[in-house]
Order: C-alpha cells, then sequence, then structure tokens
C-alpha cells in the first residue's frame, strides 16, 4: 500500500460541554474516495473544519506526506493542496467563471491577464469534461455547474486531498452522476477523496474504503467489499435498526383538493393531480423538476397564473399564505436555515409565529402562558428533544429543528400538509422519526403531498406518486407500478433519449 | 424578548454602569445638576430627537433603516410655518404637517416595502428630497410668530414644572415598550428583522408590517417637527438638518443590531438617558456642544468595537488556557 | 451569440442608459433654457464634477466592497481646511506638497475608517458615521471657528481651477477635469487588471466565500478605505483650489451628493457590482441636473434637492425593476445554454486500492 498523503492522528475538539471529537485518527490515501459517514454530530463536520483550518483541534496531530503541519487557516490549507466543497458552494455571483476559479489562485504577476485566464479555465474545464462559458458570470449557474466550478478551483490549486461535505443533497441524480464522473477522474490523478453522504446507496456506490465515526469517537474504517448497508448503519447508530418505514394502508377520505392544469410563467405547466383525506402522494423528479415551486403556488407564496384549484370542493384562487392557511393548507419548507425557522428565536416563537392572532388579545397583546403550553405539547408530542421551549432555534441539531418545523405547522391544523424534502439532511434517527410522523399525520386523515428527492423514501412512504420534470408532468405512479426505474425514467424524460442517441 | 436575554441584560447592565458613573461626576462638578430644572431641560433639549428614536428603534430592529427622519421633521415645520404665513388657522396647519409626515412614510414605506427597494438608499433620496421640500416652501426666509398657545407646547410647563413634550416622550416611551416586547405588531417586527423569507413563509404580511413601520416613523418625525418648531418660535429651510446621526446613535447605543432582530426598547431608553446626561455634564463642564457631537460619534464607535474585541480577545485566551492545561496534562 | 449576448450585458446597458439619460436631460434643458449650450455652463458642469468625482471614486471602491464611507464630507472639508491653513501660513510651500499632504490626511483619516471597520468588525456605516461626527469635530475645534480666505492662499492655487488643458472656442478643458477622469481611468484599470481590484469585487459578492478562499479579506478592505480618505483627501484639495474660502462647514453633506452619484451611476449599493465608468456617469448626471436647474426660470433654485431626491430614487427603481428582470433573463438563457450540455452516462470503472 502507498503512504498516506493526509493522515490525521488522535485529534481531540472541545466546545464547552460537548467533545465534538475525542482521539479520532484518519489517513487519506492517493488516488482513493474515502467516505466518511456518521449521523450529524458525530463529529465529521468538526473533523473536516480542523482539515482546512477553520477550527484549531485541542490536541493531536496533522501529518502531510509523513511531515507534520500545521493548519492555521483557509490560506495554509490551500497551500498544502487541501480544499473542500462545500454543500452550499461558496460562489461569487458577480465574477465570472473563470475568476472563480481561479479566485484563490496566488497571482505571480502584478496585472490580470485575462485572455490567459480564459484559456488555463478553458483547459481545466475541458480536462474535467465540463462545457461551461468561461466568461460569463456566475450568478445564475444551477447548483451543479457551481460545483463544477468548484472542483475546478480545487484543480486550478493542484489540489492533493478534495473534501466533498454532502456535495450531492441538492443535486439531481443525472447532476450526481456527472459529479461523480469527475470524482472518479481526480481519483484515477491520484488525489484523495474524502466523501460525506448522508446517502447509502452512493456510498456504496462510489467509495473504496469507509470510516464510520459516532459520537465524536472513530468507529471503524474497512475497505468497501468488507462493509454492508446494513453494518454500516449498525456502526453509525450503535443499534440495529429497521429497514426504511413504509406507508401504512390508510381507510382514504374525501377528495381533499383537485388541480388541474396549473401553470405558472418560466416554472411549471399543466399538473393536474388529487390528494385525498389520508394520502401521501409523493413529488417525484429530478433537482430542476420545479416540484417545489408547485408547492410554493399551492401555498401562494408565488401563485400560479392559470389552472384551477377546487379544494374542498370549492372552487378557489390562492394568492397569500395568509389565504393558504386559512383554508387549511400548510407548506414545510424544504430550506430550514433561510425560509423555515428563524434561527435566533426561540423554539416557542418559531412554533406560533404562523397563527400568532390566536395567542393575542383584541388589542394585540401576545400570552406568552398560552404560547408556552402549546409548545410544551408539541415538545411531547414530536419527543423534541430540547431542555427548554425558550431556547434559541438555532441551538437545536438538525433533526430537531425539522420537528420544530412540523410543529409550527401541525399547529396551524392543516387538512393538507406539503412536505419539502423533510428529512434533507437530518440523521438516520430523526428520518425514521419524520416516516413515523408521516403515516400518524396520514392516518389522522391529512392529505400529505412530500416533495422528496430520496427516491427510496417516495417510494415507501406514497400512495402514488407524480412525476415531475423540468416543470412538466409526466406521469402519475399506483403504488402497484412504483419502481425506482420507471419513474427516475419518467423523471430524466427525454433526456435519457437524448443521452443513447448522442 | 426572550432569546439572548442574558446578552441584553449584560448590554443593559453596561449602560446602567455608565449612566451611575455619568451622573456621579456631573454631581460632582455641579451642584445644579440635580436641580428639577436642570433634568427638566436636559430632556427638552432634545426632545424632539429622542421622540423620533422610539421610531427608529422599531424601524432598525426590523432591519431597515430610516434617513430621512429628520428631513421629515424639517418638512412638518415648514408646512405648518407656509400655511400659517399663507393664512390658514393653525389647526388647519398642524393638520397638514402632521399629514406630510403620514405621506413622507407612505412614500418610503411603498418603495421599500412593495418594490423592495433598499432602505438605505429609498431614505437616503427622501432625506435630500425631503429636505428639498421644505426648502420650496420657506426658501429663505424664517417664519415665526406663531400663536402663543403653540409656543407654549413647546416652551411652558404643563404639569407642575414638566413641558408637554416631555410627557408625549414618556407616554410614547410606554406605549413602544409594551407594543416592541409584548404585542403580535412587535412579534413580527422582530421576527422580520431575524429572518425576511421566514416571516413570509410562515404567513406574516411582511409587506403591511414595513409599510406601517415607516408610516410610523414619518408621523412621528412630522410630530416631533411641530415641537420642535414650537420649541423655537420660529422656522427654517435648515431646521433639525443633521438630527438623524444622533437619532440613530441613541439606537445603535442602546444595543439594537444594525443588522437587525435584536435590541430592546429598555435598552434605547437607558442610551438615549445616557447621551442626554453625558452632553449635560459636559455642558457643566464648558465643553462645547460640537465636541459634545464628536464624543457622542466615538462613543458609538465604542459601542461596538468594545464587545468585538472583549469577544475576540476572550476567545483567544481561552484557547491558549486550554492548550495550556492540555500540554500540562499531556506532558 | 454568446460574444453578442455579453456585450449586451445588463451592466453594460445600464452605462448606456445613462448616457442617453444625460443626453435627454441635456437636449431637455436646451429647449427650455435660452442659450443652454453656453461654454460657461459647460465648464461650470465640468468643475463641479471634478471634485465630486475624484470622491466617488473613493466612495465606489467601498461601496463595491458592501461598505459605505459617510466621512466622505467631513474629510474633504478637515483636509480642504487643513492643507488652506498651511498654505495660508507658508505660501512658499510646493504644489506637490501641499498634494501629498492632503492626500496623507485623508489617507490617514481613511486608515482610522479602515481599522475600526476591517480589525475591530464594526460595520462600515457605524464607524463613517461615527468619525463623520469626530472628523467634523476636531476641524470645528481646530479651527477655532476661523475662516481661510482666498486672499491668504498662494497664487497658483487661486488660479488652479481655471487653468486649461486644452480649449475649444470657449469650451475649456480645465486641468481640474482632466485630473479627476485622469483618476477615473487610472482606478478602472485597477479595478480590471490588479488582483487587488477583483478582490474587491468578491469580497463584495460574498464576503463568507471570501474568507473561505482564503482572500486576505480584512487587509483589502483596509487598504479600500485608505484609498477612500485619500481621494477625499485630494477632493479636499480641489475644493480648497475652487472655493478659496474655507469655512468649518465645508463638505457639509457631501457625503449624500457622493453616495448619490454612485449609486445613480449603477453601483450596487449592497456589493459586488458596478464600475467607475458608472460612478463617472452618475457624477456627471448629477451635475448637469444641478448646474442646469439652476438656470431654469420656470421653477426657482430650491427645487433643486428637492428633484436630486426624486431622480435617485428613479435611478435605483429603473434599476431594481428593470435590470433584475433583465439580469434574470440573461441567468435563464445562461442556464439553458447549459442543459443543452449533457454529460454521457456513467460507466462502471471498478476500482479497488
Amino acid at each position: 500500500m502507498t503512504k498516506p498523503v493526509l493522515e490525521m492522528q488522535d485529534i481531540s475538539k472541545r466546545f464547552d460541554m460537548t467533545q465534538a471529537l475525542d482521539n479520532v485518527s484518519l489517513a487519506l490515501y492517493p488516488g482513493e474516495i474515502h467516505a466518511l459517514l456518521g449521523e450529524n454530530g458525530a463529529g465529521k463536520s468538526t473533523l473536516i473544519k480542523i482539515m482546512t483550518g477553520i477550527y484549531k483541534a485541542d490536541s493531536g496531530r496533522v501529518l502531510l506526506d509523513d511531515q507534520p503541519v500545521t493548519i492555521q487557516n483557509a490560506l495554509d490549507a490551500q497551500t498544502l493542496g487541501i480544499a473542500a466543497i462545500q454543500q452550499e458552494p461558496m460562489i461569487f455571483p458577480d465574477l465570472n467563471v473563470a475568476e472563480n476559479i481561479f479566485v484563490s489562485r496566488r497571482q505571480r504577476s502584478l496585472f490580470i491577464n485575462w485572455r490567459q485566464m480564459y484559456r488555463e479555465a478553458e483547459k481545466i474545464l475541458a480536462q474535467l469534461d465540463i462545457k461551461l462559458d468561461v466568461r460569463s458570470p456566475a450568478r445564475g449557474l444551477t447548483l451543479a455547474a457551481q460545483q463544477a466550478v468548484e472542483i475546478a478551483k480545487a484543480i486550478s490549486l493542484n489540489v492533493r486531498v478534495l473534501i466533498m461535505d454532502e456535495p450531492t443533497a441538492s443535486l439531481s441524480a443525472h447532476e450526481v452522476r456527472q459529479l461523480f464522473k469527475l470524482a472518479m477522474a481526480l481519483r484515477d490523478q491520484g488525489v484523495a477523496l474524502l466523501f460525506i453522504s448522508h446517502r447509502m446507496e452512493e456510498v456504496f456506490e462510489i467509495a473504496d474504503r469507509i470510516t464510520v465515526f459516532r459520537d465524536g469517537q472513530h468507529i471503524s474504517t474497512r475497505l468497501r467489499s468488507e462493509v454492508t448497508t446494513e453494518s454500516a448503519i449498525r456502526d453509525m447508530v450503535g443499534r440495529e435498526i429497521e429497514k426504511i418505514f413504509a406507508k401504512a394502508n390508510v381507510e382514504q377520505g374525501k377528495r381533499l383538493i383537485e388541480v388541474s392544469g396549473l401553470s405558472k410563467d418560466q416554472a411549471f405547466s399543466d399538473i393536474s393531480f388529487d390528494v385525498h383525506q389520508g394520502e401521501v402522494l409523493g413529488f417525484a423528479g429530478l433537482v430542476g423538476a420545479r416540484r417545489t415551486d408547485v408547492g410554493l403556488a399551492l401555498f401562494g407564496i408565488e401563485p400560479a397564473d392559470e389552472g384551477e384549484i377546487v379544494f374542498e370542493q370549492q372552487k378557489i384562487a390562492i394568492h397569500s399564505p395568509v389565504q393558504a392557511m386559512k383554508l387549511g393548507i400548510a407548506y414545510v419548507t424544504e430550506d430550514r436555515r433561510q425560509l423555515g425557522l428563524s434561527m435566533p428565536m426561540s423554539i416557542v416563537t418559531n412554533i406560533t409565529l404562523p397563527k400568532l392572532r390566536e395567542y393575542a388579545s383584541s388589542v394585540g397583546l401576545v400570552d406568552n402562558q398560552a404560547e408556552n403550553e402549546v409548545a410544551n405539547r408539541f415538545k411531547e408530542r414530536l419527543s423534541i428533544r430540547t431542555p427548554s421551549v425558550e431556547l434559541e432555534a438555532g441551538k437545536l441539531s438538525g433533526g430537531n429543528q425539522q420537528k420544530v418545523m412540523l410543529s409550527k405547522w401541525l399547529n396551524t391544523k392543516p387538512k393538507l400538509l406539503i412536505l419539502d424534502e423533510p428529512t434533507r439532511g437530518i440523521d438516520v434517527g430523526a428520518k425514521a422519526e419524520v416516516h413515523q410522523m408521516i403515516n400518524d399525520l396520514a392516518a389522522e386523515g391529512l392529505g400529505i403531498i412530500l416533495i422528496s428527492s430520496d427516491m427510496p423514501e417516495v417510494i415507501a412512504m406514497s400512495d402514488r406518486i407524480l412525476v415531475m420534470r423540468e416543470g412538466r408532468q409526466m406521469g402519475v405512479f399506483e403504488r402497484a407500478e412504483f419502481d425506482q426505474e420507471r419513474i427516475l425514467t419518467a423523471a430524466m424524460g427525454q433526456t435519457i433519449a437524448t443521452e443513447s442517441s448522442t | 424578548m426572550r432569546f439572548n436575554w442574558q446578552r441584553l441584560r449584560s448590554w443593559e447592565g453596561l449602560l446602567l454602569l455608565l449612566l451611575i458613573i455619568v451622573v456621579i461626576i456631573n454631581v460632582i462638578l455641579s451642584p445644579f445638576y440635580l436641580n428639577l430644572g436642570n433634568q427638566i431641560n436636559l430632556f427638552q433639549l432634545s426632545i424632539e430627537k429622542i421622540i423620533v428614536a422610539l421610531a427608529m428603534a422599531f424601524v432598525i430592529i426590523n432591519a431597515e433603516i430610516d434617513l430621512s427622519v429628520a428631513s421629515v421633521m424639517g418638512l412638518s415645520a415648514c408646512v405648518l410655518a407656509y400655511l400659517f404665513d399663507q393664512g390658514y388657522s393653525m389647526g388647519v396647519a398642524i393638520f397638514a404637517a402632521l399629514l406630510s409626515g403620514v405621506l413622507c412614510g407612505a412614500f418610503n414605506g411603498f418603495w421599500i416595502a412593495y418594490v423592495r427597494l433598499p432602505s438605505l438608499v429609498v431614505t437616503l433620496a427622501g432625506l435630500i428630497g425631503y429636505r428639498g421640500a421644505a426648502r420650496i416652501l420657506v426658501e429663505d426666509r424664517s417664519i415665526g410668530e406663531f400663536p402663543d398657545w403653540f409656543d407654549a407646547l413647546g416652551q411652558q410647563p404643563l404639569v407642575g414644572p414638566i413641558p408637554v413634550a416631555i410627557i408625549i416622550f414618556f407616554v410614547l416611551l410606554i406605549i413602544s415598550a409594551v407594543v416592541l416586547q409584548r404585542s403580535m405588531f412587535g412579534r413580527y417586527v422582530y421576527v422580520i428583522g431575524n429572518s425576511l423569507d421566514v416571516a413570509r413563509f410562515s404567513g406574516v404580511n411582511v409587506k403591511r408590517v414595513k409599510m406601517t413601520l415607516f408610516i410610523i416613523s414619518g408621523t412621528t418625525a412630522a410630530l416631533a417637527g411641530l415641537l420642535l418648531a414650537a420649541r423655537l418660535g420660529a422656522v427654517r429651510g435648515n431646521t433639525a438638518e443633521g438630527f438623524e446621526l444622533d437619532i440613530i446613535t441613541m439606537v445603535l447605543l442602546g444595543g439594537v443590531s444594525i443588522f437587525g432582530g435584536t435590541g430592546s426598547l429598555t435598552g434605547v431608553a437607558l442610551a438615549i438617558i445616557l447621551i442626554l446626561n453625558l452632553r449635560n455634564g459636559m455642558s457643566l463642564a464648558n465643553i462645547t456642544g460640537n465636541t459634545q457631537t464628536g464624543v457622542i460619534g466615538a462613543l458609538l464607535i465604542l459601542s461596538v468595537l468594545v464587545p468585538n474585541w472583549t469577544q475576540i480577545i476572550n476567545a483567544r485566551l481561552k484557547r491558549r488556557q486550554f492548550q495550556r492545561t492540555q500540554v500540562q496534562e499531556g506532558g | 451569440m454568446k460574444t453578442l449576448k455579453r456585450l449586451i450585458h445588463p451592466d453594460q446597458i445600464r452605462e448606456l442608459v445613462l448616457v442617453l439619460l444625460i443626453l435627454l436631460i441635456v437636449l431637455f434643458f436646451g429647449s427650455q433654457i435660452e442659450n443652454y449650450y453656453s461654454p460657461r455652463l459647460f465648464n461650470r458642469i465640468t468643475t463641479s464634477v471634478a471634485i465630486l468625482l475624484v470622491v466617488a471614486v473613493g466612495q465606489t471602491l467601498v461601496v463595491i466592497m458592501r461598505n459605505i464611507d459617510l466621512s466622505v464630507g467631513a474629510i474633504v472639508g478637515f483636509t480642504a481646511y487643513f492643507v488652506g491653513q498651511q498654505l495660508a501660513a507658508n505660501n512658499d510651500m510646493s504644489p506637490i506638497t501641499a498634494v501629498l499632504l492632503a492626500i496623507g490626511v485623508g489617507g490617514l483619516m481613511g486608515l482610522v475608517n479602515g481599522l475600526i471597520t476591517a480589525y475591530g468588525r464594526v460595520p462600515a456605516i457605524i464607524t463613517t458615521l461615527g468619525t463623520l461626527a469626530i472628523y467634523r469635530t476636531i476641524l470645528v475645534d481646530f479651527s477655532d471657528a476661523q475662516t481661510i480666505i482666498t486672499s491668504s492662499l498662494p497664487a497658483w492655487l487661486v488660479e488652479l481651477p481655471s487653468k486649461n488643458l486644452v480649449e475649444f472656442g470657449n469650451f475649456d478643458i480645465r486641468w481640474m477635469f482632466v485630473w479627476a477622469v485622469l483618476v477615473v481611468i487610472l482606478f478602472q484599470l485597477v479595478m480590471t487588471y490588479l488582483p487587488w481590484g477583483r478582490r474587491l469585487y468578491a469580497i463584495g459578492s460574498n464576503p463568507d466565500a471570501a474568507a473561505q478562499a482564503g482572500l486576505p479579506v480584512e487587509r483589502t478592505m483596509l487598504i479600500a478605505f485608505i484609498l477612500c480618505g485619500a481621494l477625499s483627501g485630494l477632493g479636499g484639495f480641489m475644493f480648497l483650489a475652487r472655493f478659496g474660502n474655507i469655512t468649518v462647514v465645508a463638505g457639509l453633506g457631501l457625503e449624500l451628493q457622493i453616495v448619490a452619484a454612485v449609486v445613480v451611476g449603477g453601483v450596487n449599493i449592497f456589493g459586488g457590482s458596478g464600475t467607475m465608468l458608472g460612478a463617472l456617469l452618475g457624477t456627471i448626471l448629477i451635475a448637469t441636473l444641478e448646474q442646469s436647474l439652476l438656470r431654469w426660470a420656470i421653477i426657482s433654485e430650491f427645487w433643486r434637492d428637492a428633484l436630486l431626491g426624486l431622480l435617485i430614487l428613479l435611478a435605483v427603481a429603473a434599476d431594481a425593476v428593470i435590470l433584475d428582470r433583465l439580469r434574470n433573463f440573461w441567468a435563464r438563457t445562461e442556464v439553458e445554454t447549459l442543459s443543452d450540455i449533457e454529460a454521457e452516462p456513467l460507466k462502471e470503472t471498478p476500482h479497488a486500492l
């Protein structure tokens, strides 16, 4: 076996009360893709932040080519050839693609030679087989294209260790393929890749070795061939957990909503479906399928231009969230941080926000005690793990934040619940709890629209699945017809046809 | 507010400590300082600014800013003077002056809430434009000779030795505190200030809240402009020019973050009292008004700089200490 | 096609629109005011543009980086007064020394702004709101309420504003205007060809990413503030030359006009985009409007500020509403061209360690 390029030895890191990392070691070899698994809070991001100089370790050593090195800041990491691609790419929207690629390269000459820069950028992109106009501004690039730019940036820095933190979380299946292709190309050039993902199937597809962390400790490092999904999950949670949840069969009630020919300029067109009480309608599709836009239209944030909505036998048009809430529609966003929760504010403030009027007296003063009671009820019901409902929402783990968001919307007593990527970025345990919740809610007679890019999840949790592609409806599948390949084919639509023809 | 209140309390504690120090120094400096007359005078000299500061606190907590308040104050005073000069009754003039504040606020609010332009730019345009409108009305004249009862509003004591403007301030202070800390509207102001999109996605009518805020700000400024006209007894085109600096300083010194979302009226009230006493003390010590402004400017910067630095230094010390103990344990 | 699309990119269109707007204003007043196209007016506009312009260039540096400098008016006033006083006391001081003195004093004040903002992590609006008061206070205390008068200044300085580089008939191209334009060109080049200039855009565009990419954010910010102060100092020198009589209120409120010019010139107040050329056009637009209104008989000169306020608002609103739409349109076409390109399906490459 060759020598490791980067070795982290006995790293420890403590934040106030929590031991984020406890004597953890990890060695990365040139030309390998090394997957790092662990539930949220296992210490993965802390390790990455130490590798890239954002945090400093309390103790332990970092060796690069067997030489001890210190990484004080982002610049040090760069000079040593360590780069990271975040889940949200760090892109400069006002700079063009070429500038984004070379943004952190130390300048050798006094002036910028634009022509040469474009040429070099084109060369790097060609080498990676990415087709992008290097002169166009990065504003408006898709997430996948932005990540491609980040990878090109890493290459331009002669990266030796590339860390990819949940790079696929927001990508469509097709884009994931492209990313994996890039990753493998890099591996073949001798780069060591550290790959972090919550999606088991991806890890098993691409990783050469798999390391599992749990509670800040190193649990195992094995070759892929020696690991099974079950054993990996066992290592992650420290216990056996059942396979992915399945939607329980629920007696379906009345038709809740019927949508026909719903269209919005520049977003989607001619979407038709219905949802019954107790039914889960899955929305499958790749990223860019505009499923979220349909959700936003139903919730009145970005109202549709055309089409008919019949809600509980009433023909209506939805113009605003206030109106949607009154009808009994709730939309739980995919973007917890930006759109879902006010992170610096307390859990209770977040939960009561949409229905604040109900806790206010006639002159508009808020009854804090009533608010607290409600919040505490949800804390019990959804087992939100927090010492107090007055804690800031931002201090909770991802899974618990998701539960707060669910509480917030359940408190509006919705009839139709739109869940947009409800399990993205939360750990296995919390994911199962959310699935249980969906089941319970359906049993209570709620109609649920489940937008999810996690294919096994949609298939397991839905009664029917509507597949979208680039704003168009590609079909509705009944439970008996569920099949990952068929749904994916529909979601990719003509892409497959053009691909096979080229 | 419930969240973060540990930090706020400590900030307010710091203001209180500073205030006590200033008061003690003032008492030593001048035997007249604690006289009721001096205490009232200290309030009265800046009463218009501190009334506007209350509304400004709401605006900044909402993560916006209103640079146009001083110009609205000037415009309101000029509308009053112009109409009075044209022979209208005082009642009509006062009504029109207040209305001008409502309209300016609504105009700002329209561009900010509905067209979603940055408030910094909109109210900067307002600062220039409303001042311009005031100049159109009074040009380079000075208009005064208002009826006695009007001047009395600003100059004569109403209840015992207390003039009406001070009473207005304390009434507004209590109302604002209750609205901000306890009411639905106040909650919305905080939530929007923290994250506008979260509020929008929770069905909060963000546009209406912002519009209301700017109308409140404009109206309060117009009211303050009237009180200023009454106290000064005469109005010029440059009345209240440059007041926005003092007003914003009071709010920021009160612990309201310029990025919105945090701050309390307790802090703002303490900052106001601190600034007034500081200025009063400096006057008693024969320091010119100009130097006082410089001191307030320095105070504004220090109010953000010092907490930042202590935080950075603290973090550094902690880390070093920790590393040392680690080394000792290891060795 | 792609090149064509780039050429008519929204940011270029913005500058084109400004040029058209200036032309429209000129044509409008030309039809309203008798003898409008006179050399005198032209000379007036170029002279008043010159001072605003050098300060606007400094402000643009700061605004592109997602900051703002409200203390420029106070810096202009202070340097004008300070240099004026030195020159009055010492008439033999060489012009170069005087200019360097102004730039140095301004730069020092900018340094204070920059240190507090970049290293003290105080938001620029708070820092410069504070130093605006402090610098003005220093000026008032320093001056002891005395006024600098023209007659005490050396002759070369008093004559400077009317010195021409070339003349076309009665149309003078004045040295001060040429300097100002040279400053614009110099900084336009800096912004395009120096890594430091691109870094300003990067920081303004995405400050977090800039820090993560290992860019020297603090240092870049500090330099921008120093330059803004230094250019304001140069503006102060030109202010002194033009007006001669300097009181303690010199440059009062100038920061508003400067920020207005920069914003009208299309520099995004939230950083990341904008050019020196835009700042130049914005300044010319405002100066033209101002000087023309002074001569328009229909309305009194008191209308100037009210119209200026409205103009700023309309410029920004037009920018936000129309250009945003355009920009989105462009972004979309960009994405469409991207989606034309599809990678071939992944081949399974068995790989063992």
